[in-house]
């Protein structure tokens, strides 16, 4: 399965009506059918790579996450993305709902040869509190 | 058929020459996603298919591989074979240490004590010199647990998030590093605390680390793309870039004559440093993207987990 694209109406649609739902959200709100508090809960997943603060002083080994909706992949200057994620930059891939879902169930499905190593999130409702986590940091802004 | 090709790889790298390698290749299940890899007391490969929740394990005799389901949600990081030839493994799916019985196949969990943090991001595990297993939990904790009595302590990490490899050295202390917290610390065995030692290269991404035979500490630093060595005994540092435009070193294991083997992803390639005479050997892998994240072995066996592949590698070398 091919991830999403920017440039398709749908994708982009998506990835514009998730970044509006960010800035409405209430802190523990739902998005998409996902609950942030809960997915603040399953972001422990992550957390040993990730970071939602924007002024994360450690170098961790993903990239910081917030405001990632509606942000293309590979995006943020001076991180060492993987060159499979700078391919699939280069392929249109953007951070919405959809992808980020799709990402989490099955990363090498988005990403082929992606370096991250986090098992597979199997439940979909997990998936959609994280992604309404996600979201609540508000949406990318260029 | 397949019996008499493996047993002529086997017969061909015991009659290599001295200095000489060869590398044979297992194709998992598709979805397997061998993280980490384990040799066994008879010469069994154990390995940890992360994504399907299984136990692997390779007979490279006849190439048959077993997959023996750990459990609902397991999804297991790292494996390594404990003083009662048994598979042990850092499961971060089911937050748990579990172990599978060599004879019966059985699986026996030990949870992590949930109240504390449901989901530690359990990465590897070492056995100290009485029994007990130390594990870390790149969420930023470690901890250790008596198979005996059950008894289990979860300790806060240093720096919080990060803690990633661990080992034992020959007398049985207990090492471990953090990635993120870019430090190598000792534990006291009995208290649990930490000491912590600063490698001399700042954020250097210490992820995995190793004891040689004289309990030197010897690390693979992601960022730096270094192997670098603490001497307990000396106190003193020492390290050394790998070879290449821009090495990441991820794995680290020292052989039995204390020769330094390393995976490197910005070759694709693994590693052998000779410290004596501080040289590399690359042996690269025939497929892009191999994505090693450890390996381990035997005298004359360096056996390797090719997540990006999905296959076990083996090179046999005298």
């Amino acid at each position: 399965m091919r991830a999403k694209r920017a440039g398709t109406t749908p994708g982009l649609a998506a990835a514009l009506l998730v970044a509006a739902l960010g800035t409405l959200l209430p802190s523990a709100g739902n998005a998409e059918g996902g609950n942030a508090a809960r997915g603040e809960r399953a972001f422990q997943r992550c957390f040993a790579c990730h970071s939602i603060d924007p002024n994360e002083p450690a170098k961790l080994q993903g990239p910081n996450l917030s405001n990632i909706m509606g942000r293309p992949a590979a995006e943020l200057p001076g991180f060492a993305y993987s060159q499979a994620m700078r391919t699939e930059r280069a392929a249109g891939l953007v951070w919405d709902a959809a992808t980020l879902d799709r990402y989490l169930a099955d990363p090498e499905s988005v990403v082929a040869g992606t370096a991250m190593s986090v098992p597979p999130v199997r439940d979909p409702q997990e998936r959609a509190d994280l992604v309404a986590f996600l979201a609540r940091s508000g949406p990318y802004r260029p | 058929m397949r019996h008499l090709l493996f047993a002529l790889t086997i017969l061909a790298a015991l009659s290599l020459p001295a200095g000489a390698q060869v590398s044979t290749y297992y194709d998992l299940a598709k979805g397997d996603y061998p993280h980490d890899v384990a040799v066994g007391p008879t010469g069994e490969v154990w390995f940890a298919g992360q994504k399907a929740g299984i136990a692997g394990r390779l007979d490279p005799n006849t190439g048959k591989i077993e997959r023996i389901a750990l459990g609902k949600n397991a999804a297991p990081h790292g494996v390594i074979v404990g003083p009662d030839g048994a598979p042990w493994f850092t499961d971060g799916g089911q937050n748990a240490i579990v172990r599978v019985d060599p004879l019966s196949r059985d699986v026996k969990v030990w949870p992590l004590p949930p109240e504390r943090m449901p989901y530690t991001n359990l990465n590897t595990a070492a056995f100290d010199g009485r029994g007990r297993i130390w594990f870390t939990g790149q969420n930023g904790i470690y901890g250790r647990l008596d198979p005996h009595t059950g008894d289990m302590t979860v300790w806060d990490a240093p720096k919080g998030r990060g803690p990633y490899g661990i080992t034992a050295t020959p007398t049985g202390d207990i090492w471990f590093v953090s990635l993120a917290g870019n430090y190598l610390a000792n534990v006291e065995l009995e208290s649990g605390a930490a000491t912590v030692y600063e490698p001399p290269t700042k954020e250097q991404g210490a992820r995995r680390v190793w004891s040689d035979s004289k309990g030197r500490l010897w690390i693979s630093e992601w960022n730096s793309g270094n192997v670098s060595v603490y001497d307990p005994a000396a106190k003193r540092w020492n390290q050394w870039k790998l070879p290449g435009a821009s090495p990441r070193t991820y794995a680290v294991w020292v052989d039995p004559d204390d020769k330094i083997w390393l995976t490197d992803w910005g070759a694709n390639a693994v590693v052998r440093f000779d410290p004596e005479k501080q040289t590399f050997a690359s042996f690269p892998s025939d497929r892009p993207g191999a994505n090693v994240r450890q390996l381990l072995g035997r005298k004359g066996e360096a056996w390797i987990a090719e997540s990006g592949t999905e296959r076990i590698r083996v090179i046999r070398y005298r």
